[in-house]
Formats: C-alpha cells, structure tokens, sequence
C-alpha cells in the first residue's frame, strides 16, 4: 500500500478567549489517501474547520495556538511551514474553498483578477497570461461567458457561481489537495448538486484528492471515500463510508444518523435528536466527551478517556463500549466480527 | 470492500495501553445529571456589559477621572471659597507658585533728589534710595556736553541692539537729575538706561544702564483693607506678611484660576453634559415616533432630519448666538444649550430610526405582537431596552463634541459671554498672554482636553462592553 | 450613474435653498431692527439697502427678493463697509480659506490613511501604542490650543536657530501655509486614523483575506492588493463631513495666524453684525458644503464598483 498523501496525527488547538482557554481540537489523527475524498463530519463547534485551517496556517495566531502533533504531506511536515520541495503549501499544494462564497471574496476586485493572481505569485505568469487561464478555468468550472464574467465583481455573481468561481481559483494551480470547508451550505439545495457533481468531476479529471467538511450526511454519503467523525475535538470514529454508515461503531454515529431524515419508504422510525449540547471547551471532559449525552454510558467513561479501538480494518471508534470486559449489548451498535 | 482511506491513530495498540479496569467500571450510569443544564451561570446583559467595562481599565480610568471633574465643579467651589470675580490687584498675571512675600513699609511719600541714608555717594545713574514695588528712586549726574536726557525701562539688559524698552521720562535740562519710577512695579529685575540727547534733544550714542533688583512691599493700611493677618495682629514697618495665596495663579486681571477653573467646569460641564442629554432624549422621541410609526409620517420626519443635518453646523450655531443675541448681564449659556439642542438632535434621531425598524422585523416582536402585546409595551419592554446600548454610548460621545463646540464657539467670542468663566472663554483670554504667562491658556486647555479624553475613553469602554457588532479591534 | 449623478444634484439644491431659507428666518429674527441709527450705518447705505431689500414690504416680498438675488448669484452689499459688494468679500477671501482647507484636507486624509494603516499592520505593538497614544491626544485636544501651541514652538524654534525658519503668522507663501495647514488637519486626521485603524482591522478578520491568505500570497501583495483598497473605502465616505470640519475649523486656526480667509471675515461680520455678509457667507458655505459632500460621495461610487454599477 502507497504511504497516504496526508497523515495527521495528534493534532492539538487551543484558543485565548475572554472566557478563558478553548481547547477546540484537542488531538485529532487521519488520513488522506491521493486522489480520494476524506469526509470530515459533526455538528458545530466540534473543531472540524479548525482543523483544516491550522493545517493551512490560517488560524490567527493569536489568539490561536496550534500545541502539538504533526501534518505530514508526502512525508514531510507542514504545520508552521509556508513551502515544501519549493512549492508553496496554500494555494500551489493545497486549494481550499469555503463556506460563504459571498463574503469570501475581495468585494472590490474582479473574479478573473481574483483568479489569475494565484498563477501570478506561484507560477510567474503574466497579468495576460494568467487572465487567460483564468478564463479557461471558469468555463472548466462551466460558467458561461467565461470572458465576459471574469471582468465582472463578485457583487454581480449569484452564490452558485461564486462558488464554481472559488473552486476555479482554489484548484488553478493544480494541487494535489482541495480542502472543501462546508462549500454547500450556504447555497440552495439544487444549486448544492451541481457544486459536489462539480468537485467530483474535477477529481476525477485531476487526480487530486479532497478533504470534505460537512455536516450534512447526505453529502458524506454523496461524495466520500472515507470518514471521520469529530466530537468535542476528537476523531471519534473513522473507516470507509460504509463501515462508518452502515456499521456504525461509535454511539455518537448511531445518533446522528437516527437523527437524519431519510426518504425511504418504509420508514417508520421517528427521527430522534441527540439530546442535550456538547460539552463546554474551556473546561474539556476528564473521560469521554460524549458520555454526558451517551445513553449507553458506563462509569469508565466519566473517568477515562477512551482511546480508539479497531473493530475492523481501518475502521475505529473511540469509544469503551469496545472494551473487551464491557459488555457488547448496545442496539445497532456494530461491535465488529471477532465480538459477535 | 477496501478502505482506501484509513485512520492511523497514535497508539497504534490502544488495548494493551489501556488502564486496568475491573467490571464495575462497566456499570451503566443510572444516575446523571440533567443533560439540559448549562453549566456556567447566566447573566442579564447590563450584567455581563458592567463586567466586561470593568475589566477595561482605560474605560475605569476615565470614569474616576470624570466623577473626579464633576466634583471639581461641584465640591470644589465649597473648599476653594474665592470668588472667581474678585481682581487681586497685587498679583496679575501670576504664575503657580510665585513668590507671596511683601516686606511693610511706610506710606509712599515724594523724596526729590534728597538720597536715602546710605546712598549718598555714588556717580553716574544710581539708586536714591532702595528699590521697591513702591517706588525706583534714580538719580544721576551730570554728563559733560549732554543738551538732556530720556529715561527707558526695560526686563531685558540692553543688548548690542540698544532696545531700551519703554521710554517713560525726558529731562530737557542738561544738569543732575532724580527720577522717581511708580508705574506699574512688579517684583522682577528691571533694567533702567539713560540716554543722553543733544542740544537739539535728539538722541545721541551715549547711555548709561543700571539693573535694579526690585521686591515687593506693601504699606499697613493696604494690608488691612485686604485683610492679609488678622484684624487683631499688630504690624510695623520691616515686618514681613505674606499676600493671597493662588495655587494656579493668576489671570491678566489677576482673578485667581483655580477659582475661576471651578467656575468654568460648572459651565462647560453644565453645557457638555446637559445638553447632549436633551437633544438625545429628543432625538430618540422623534427617531423612535418616526420608527414606529413607518410609512409617509416617518418618510416626512426623516425628510426634515436630512436638512438639519445639512445645515452647517458651527455656522448656525454662530447664527443662532446672533440671533438670540446677549442681553447685558446675561451668560450666554442658554441660547446655546438652545443652539446644540436645535442643531444636534438629527444623528441620533437617525440612529434610534434605524434601530427600531430593524427590530421591527425580528421576530419575537411578531410573536409578542400574536401573544396580544400592545404598542406602548412592544415599545417600553421591547425596543427602548434594545436600543439603550446604542443610546447611551451616543450620549457618552456627544459630550466630548458638545465641550469642544462650547469651546470653540468661546474662544472665537461667541460663546458665553464675560465675565462668566468657561474653560473655552478662558483660553480665548489666556492666548493673547500665551508668549509671556502661558499658564492661562494651559490650565483651561488642559482641563478641556482630559474632560474629552476621558469622555471618549469611557466611550469607547461602553461600546465595547455593551455591544459586540459595534466593538472596535482594540 | 449618470441618474444618480442627477439625482443627488437636484437634492443638493433643495438643500441649499432649505438652508438659505433657514439663513433668511433667523436673521429676521435678529432683535431689533438691523438698520436703526445705533448700528451705525451711514444714510447712505440705508438707504441702498431699503431700496435693494426691499426693507418696507412684507416679509414674503422680501423673501422672494432675496432669494431671487441669490439666484442671480448677488449676495448683496456690505452693512458696515459702503459700497463693498459681498460677493468681492467672498472672491476676494475664499480662495485663501479655500487654499488652507484643502492643503489641511490632503493631509489630514494622506496622514489618517498611512498612520491607520501602519498601526493596524504594528498591532498591539510599539509604533501602534505611540501612534494611538498621539491619535487620542489628537482628538481630545481642541484646534486653537494646536494653533497655540503650533506657533509657540515656532517662535521658539526660530528664537533657537536665530533665524525664521517659518513665518509665525501671515499669509501669501507656500511657507505661511505649512503649520496652519497642519495644525488644521490635525485634528480630522487623528479621526481619521482611527477610523482606518479600526476599518483596517475588521478587514483583515474578514473572510476574503482568508480566502487571499489560503491562495499563498505575500503578506505585501494581500496587504497593497487586498487590504488597503477595501479600508480606504470607508475613510472616503467621511470625508465629506471630514471636510465641513476642516472649514469651519479654519476660523479658528485663521484668527490665531492672522489670515486673511472668509472665516476670519465672518468672524468679524458677526462680532460686528454684518447682516448681510453673516447670511451670504453662511448661504455661500453651507452651499459649497453640501457640493463637496456630493463630489465625495460621487468619488466613493466611482472606486467602490458596488456602488458604480448600479
């Protein structure tokens, strides 16, 4: 098996706030094999945007503090590295597209000049030069009159197409990774179609690989190879896209997924929140940081932090109820082969 | 099917790290606790804004500095009890701190060219007698040739340039003279120089300088009437008394500053803060009826903002000090609380508008407005408390603007008129003795700028506490 | 934008005549009556005037003259100088008044725009703290003690050198114009350094410098290409109040440099009540007031394309 273009392991930040310290991520380890897509799922605040900017030096520091643990692409760290092997890290290895193509754009400056300027700095093309690939990058991301939009400003563009536009620009100097951070949620649910059916098909072109942030588990399962599932800044189930949904391991899982509505005919469960709200950052959970929420939870849990235990091949969950002396008995819980 | 994407995590043997546990550790949790629960307390937003302005140390600072200036107005009239009118005579223009003392001497009686004992002998221009605030006694022989003479004063020595000062005597006669100097004499060092004119009485190159050393005095009867030591004290010739104490001295009418400093904090205070608290309580009546209302009435309120705004706003403000015109003894201080209020009201008319339209739309106004709520309660309950924040940080920085309008319009006379004081009018007086005593303009100066500065601190402290969107990155 | 163009001139209008309304009530309200004897004016220039104000009519005949006068462009004679037109005051003292502001204005918007942004870009650092510390010191001085200040330190810096480096009062070189100018934009430039401070700060939270931070560019590039556009755009849309300011501020930095300018003349006027050159320089002022705000405004849509292109 190849090494994976990314390894993250042990990833750890913190936050100063007014309140206090924020742990947002506090140790967090994945994988991202080229060419694939790694979902990256859960709920608000659960420190999944996080991640991914401290992985492209984008967290204001400070009041940020990235404390620990490593991001390895192609064997080499980046964290707190702007080049490696003479390229740069953003924009030339890794793309990233965000969540409000509205205000994520400079207001006061065209999209073809927002486009071109990544070819400008990192691969030294002219203003004409790279204009015109700018221009080839919008009709590859199918924006009609590509010409006569990339003179336009990003007030003239609807949410849709700023986003195909910020895909464009994101994917303009070929990298081997695109960081997608929530690119659908602010935008309409068909127009959120053709945004994913557009990243896969550029993936598929390209070759490049795709962290996906969401929490939406209809685009997991749309568009994911694998995924990891964060909660109070912890990974804690991770595997395939069907080990994570239809063998779900980890209690957390099993919630979200009773919490999603679905179309299936035969239906007849009702949909069941999660209750309660996560927990409290400043003062992180000595054990599980679920547990408050668990319905399963045990005494372990509020004690202990679980560490992530495999139940199949590259598939974990960090939870206790893996344990071999716990008692396997949870509903819907998948415990893996050597348990049943 | 394969995982072509994998989670690696650290421990790579999680199991065989784990701690020991027995199987109690197993046991479901039967007990715990309300999952609902928000596990740090709660509080009411003027609570959580009063914290967050405490931690703010500049916004503190500013707000002991201004409880600090309204007692200097308000207390301080009661400690430092002179009457900021009354002219010391013996002390104008005095600096903080200047010498006090004044030897007693006896009545100011005309010598001649009769020496006082021990300045008999002596050639050329001399003293007659020793030199006091009293009286310079000169006296000076005859030069060889000379057709007269002119006497100058100066406070400088008389340099190459043969400045003299001022010319304050001309003797036509060639022959010995006296002169006997009572104008105007202040305890300093001045520099007397004789100049020899010819037979037609002009000027010729010849001079003579003498620098004299001169302190000051003061007879009985004088101490008494301004009640110097007390009526019961006896007092001779060579004692020594001291004169009214200013601890921040004197104006060019010897009027004493901290005195009239209080007197003006009262009226730039009074007008700084009064008069933003009536054009803003104004302003948000009208903003908040214009708001409220909607539609072609507040269409029409807002037309009429718009052209007070336009106008502009020191010229009318000058405009309306004319118009309302100072009648004889009047201070001047109302028509321009009138003025401000007339002219200022509009931005925060503006402001409250907006804040009510745009709570208008939210939607627990709907909900209130469902569950039966009438407008009197939507509007007290409801939006007032929700633009309270807006309101008040308004009001904080419309006082720095308020104090600094008083002052300007003072300083360029149309302001409060005299002789009431404002810390405005007084560095208008200060700035024409600013090269000589410039502590006259410095003390009001001083005190406009910390009252602004502290004003503008204090509000830059609330806007940050009370409202997030509007915080500054400080 | 040509209809915009249209549409904040014709405003501009109704605001002016709404202003030389307001200008005509208040000073006919003035106490007493502007020409009695004790004013002191000549025969003639009472007489002049009743012919030219038609002083006898009533107040509206009176009203439709004046307004009609100032339609022509004749903002009447002199109360206190015979035969001094108005409008020679203003040609002749404008320009001076005019030449001050604007210099002030250059600096004061230059010096706000550099100083803002340095401190944004010196966060929390030593050059922001000084800067801050000056700004603030900036604002809650008022301009005549500036003014005072200005030019006790240049007698005594020209004491010092023993030679005048720059006239300490005056007009008429480019030298006169240096610290009046200064000190009169002091006080708008320090607003606008906070202004461009604060606008700075909040850009570079926003979400496109993130965008231009994950794109890999220099800090330079984001700096010139990205932040310093968008912060200057709220700095423009004050400067139309900005520059009322700096006007009116001049009657004060005119009275204590002894410059001939139109403040300094309507500072006279009103202390020795001038009716008519107090309500053609109010009028004249409140009028080119209200055009600079609209050539501003203008300026502003013609940089921002949000505004240009609708």
């Amino acid at each position: 098996m190849n090494p994976p273009l990314l390894e993250v392991s042990n990833l750890q930040v913190e936050f100063d706030t007014y309140g206090g310290t924020v742990k947002a991520v506090r140790g967090v380890d994945f994988n991202v094999e080229a060419g694939r897509t790694l979902a990256i799922v859960g709920e608000s605040g659960c420190g999944k945007s996080v991640t991914v900017q401290a992985l492209m030096g984008l967290i204001p520091m400070p009041p940020g503090r990235i404390m620990g643990g490593s991001a390895k692409l192609r064997g080499i760290d980046i964290l707190g590295r702007k080049t490696i092997e003479g390229r740069e890290v953003r924009g030339a290895e890794i793309g990233m597209i965000f969540q409000d193509p509205m205000s994520s754009l400079n207001p006061t400056m065209t999209i073809g000049d927002q486009i071109a300027e990544p070819l400008q700095v990192h691969r030294g093309y002219s203003h004409r030069q790279a204009m015109a690939r700018a221009i080839e990058l919008l009709e590859l991301v199918r924006i009609p009159e590509a010409a006569r939009r990339a003179a336009q400003y990003p007030f003239e563009f609807s949410g849709g197409m700023l986003q195909r536009a910020m895909i464009a620009m994101a994917i303009s100097c070929k990298p081997t990774l695109l960081i997608a951070d929530e690119p659908t949620t602010a935008l309409d649910v068909t127009i959120q179609a053709q945004i994913l059916d557009l990243l896969k098909d550029l993936q598929a072109e390209t070759g490049m690989a795709i962290i996906l942030i969401t929490h939406d588990l209809g685009v997991v399962a749309r568009m994911a190879d694998a995924v990891a599932v964060m909660y109070a800044g912890k990974v804690v189930e991770s595997g395939s896209v069907d080990d994570v949904f239809y063998r779900s391991s980890h209690p957390y899982t099993l919630g979200l997924k009773q919490a999603m509505p679905t179309n299936q005919r035969d239906a007849v469960q009702k949909l069941m929140p999660i209750e309660g709200s996560p927990p409290d950052l400043f003062a992180p959970p000595v054990g599980c940081g679920y547990c408050p929420r668990c319905p399963h939870a045990m005494s372990v849990c509020a004690t202990q932090p679980p560490t992530p235990i495999p139940v199949a091949d590259a598939h974990y969950a960090r939870c206790w109820l893996h344990h071999a002396q716990a008692p396997h008995s949870v509903p819907g819980l998948y415990y893996g082969g050597g348990h049943d | 099917m394969t995982t072509p994407v994998s989670l690696s995590p650290v421990s790579q043997s999680p199991v065989s790290d784990a701690p020991v546990l027995n199987p109690a550790d197993f046991a479901p949790i039967t007990q715990r606790a309300d999952v609902q629960a928000i596990s740090r307390p709660s509080q009411s937003y003027w609570q959580d804004a009063w914290v967050r302005l405490k931690k703010n140390r500049r916004a503190i600072v500013s707000l002991w500095l201004i409880v600090g200036l309204l007692a200097f107005a308000m207390l301080g009239p009661w400690l430092w009890q002179i009457d900021p009118a009354r002219q010391d005579i013996d002390q104008i223009s005095q600096a903080p701190g200047a010498e006090r003392s004044a030897t007693v001497v006896a009545p100011y009686e005309f010598r001649g060219g009769q020496a006082q004992a021990g300045f008999e002998s002596g050639t050329g221009l001399r003293l007659g007698a020793e030199a006091n605030s009293q009286a310079v006694r000169l006296l000076w022989d005859a030069v060889p040739g000379a057709g007269g003479y002119r006497l100058y004063r100066n406070i400088f020595p008389v340099d190459d340039a043969r400045a003299f000062g001022l010319p304050i005597a001309e003797f036509p006669n060639p022959q010995a003279g006296y002169y006997e100097d009572r104008l105007d004499l202040r305890p300093d060092t001045y520099f007397y120089s004789l100049v020899t004119l010819n037979d037609q009485g002009a000027l010729t190159d010849d001079y003579q300088t003498l620098e004299v050393p001169v302190h000051r005095v003061i007879t009985v009867d004088e101490v008494r009437e301004r009640n110097l030591v007390a009526a019961e004290e006896t007092l001779a010739v060579g004692d020594e008394v001291f004169l009214a104490l200013h601890p921040l001295g004197t104006d060019y009418l010897g009027r004493d500053m901290l005195a009239r400093l209080m007197a003006g904090a009262r009226v730039s205070l009074f007008i700084g803060i009064v008069a933003p608290f009536l054009f803003v309580l104004l302003g948000v009546t009208y903003g908040a009826t214009a708001g409220f209302l909607g539609g072609r009435v507040d269409q029409l309120m807002m037309r009429l903002a718009d052209f007070v705004v336009a106008l502009p706003f020191l010229l009318f403000m000058i405009l309306f000090q004319v118009v309302f015109g100072i009648g004889p003894g009047e201070s001047g201080i109302v028509p321009l609380l009138v003025a401000l209020v007339v002219l200022s009201w509009p931005s925060t008319a503006r402001l409250v508008r907006g804040q009510i339209l745009q709570i208008r739309q939210e939607a627990y106004i709907s909900a209130s407005r469902l569950l039966g709520a009438k407008s009197s309660y939507l509007v007290w309950r409801h939006m007032i408390p929700n633009t309270m924040g807006v309101i008040l940080v308004t009001l904080t920085f419309a006082v720095p603007s308020a104090i600094f309008t008083e002052a300007f319009l003072s300083f360029i006379g149309m302001g409060v008129a005299p002789p009431t004081a404002s810390w405005g009018s007084m560095s208008n007086e200060g700035l024409a003795t600013m090269l000589t005593h410039p502590h006259e303009l410095i003390f009001p100066a001083l005190f406009i700028s910390i009252t602004v500065l502290a004003f503008n601190l204090l509000g830059d402290g609330l806007r940050d506490a009370l409202d997030a969107r509007m915080r500054s990155f400080e | 934008m040509w209809q915009y163009t249209l549409k904040r001139l014709i405003q501009g209008i109704i605001t002016v005549w709404f202003i030389a309304t307001a200008t005509f009530l208040a000073m006919h309200n003035v106490p007493g009556d502007p020409l009695s004897a004790e004013r002191g004016t000549s025969e003639a220039i009472r007489a002049n005037l009743a012919a030219r104000y038609g002083l006898d009519k009533p107040l509206t005949e009176q009203y439709v003259i004046y307004l009609g006068n100032f339609i022509k462009g004749d903002f009447g004679i002199s109360f206190t100088q015979q035969n001094r037109q108005v409008n020679d005051i203003i040609r002749e003292h404008f320009p001076v008044s005019a030449t001050l502001g604007v210099l002030a204005v250059i600096f004061a918007a230059l010096g706000g725009v550099l100083w803002g942004a340095l401190t944004a870009l010196y966060r929390n650092r030593l050059p922001d703290t000084i800067i801050m510390f000056l700004v603030i010191l900036g604002i809650s001085v008022p301009s005549f003690v500036f003014a005072a200040l200005g030019q006790l330190t240049l007698v005594n810096l020209n004491a010092l050198f023993g030679i005048s480096l720059l006239p300490v009062a005056g007009w008429g070189t480019v030298s006169h114009m240096l610290l009046p100018a200064l000190v009169l934009g002091m006080g708008t430039m320090a607003y606008l350094t906070r202004l461009m401070r604060s606008s700075m700060l909040e850009i570079i939270h926003s979400d496109y410098i993130r965008t231009a931070k994950a794109k890999g560019l220099p800090a330079a590039r984001i700096f010139t290409r990205h932040q310093l556009r968008n912060a200057i755009l709220p700095v423009i849309t004050v400067l139309g109040p900005a520059i009322a300011a700096i006007t009116t501020g001049g009657f004060v930095v005119e009275l204590v440099f002894a410059i001939p300018g139109l403040g300094r003349y309507f500072v006279q006027a009103v202390q020795q009540l001038d009716y008519t050159v107090i309500m053609g320089t109010t009028v004249f002022y409140g009028a080119f007031l209200v055009f600079m705000v609209i050539v501003v405004d203008l300026l502003y849509g013609w940089i921002d394309p949000r505004v240009r292109l609708q």
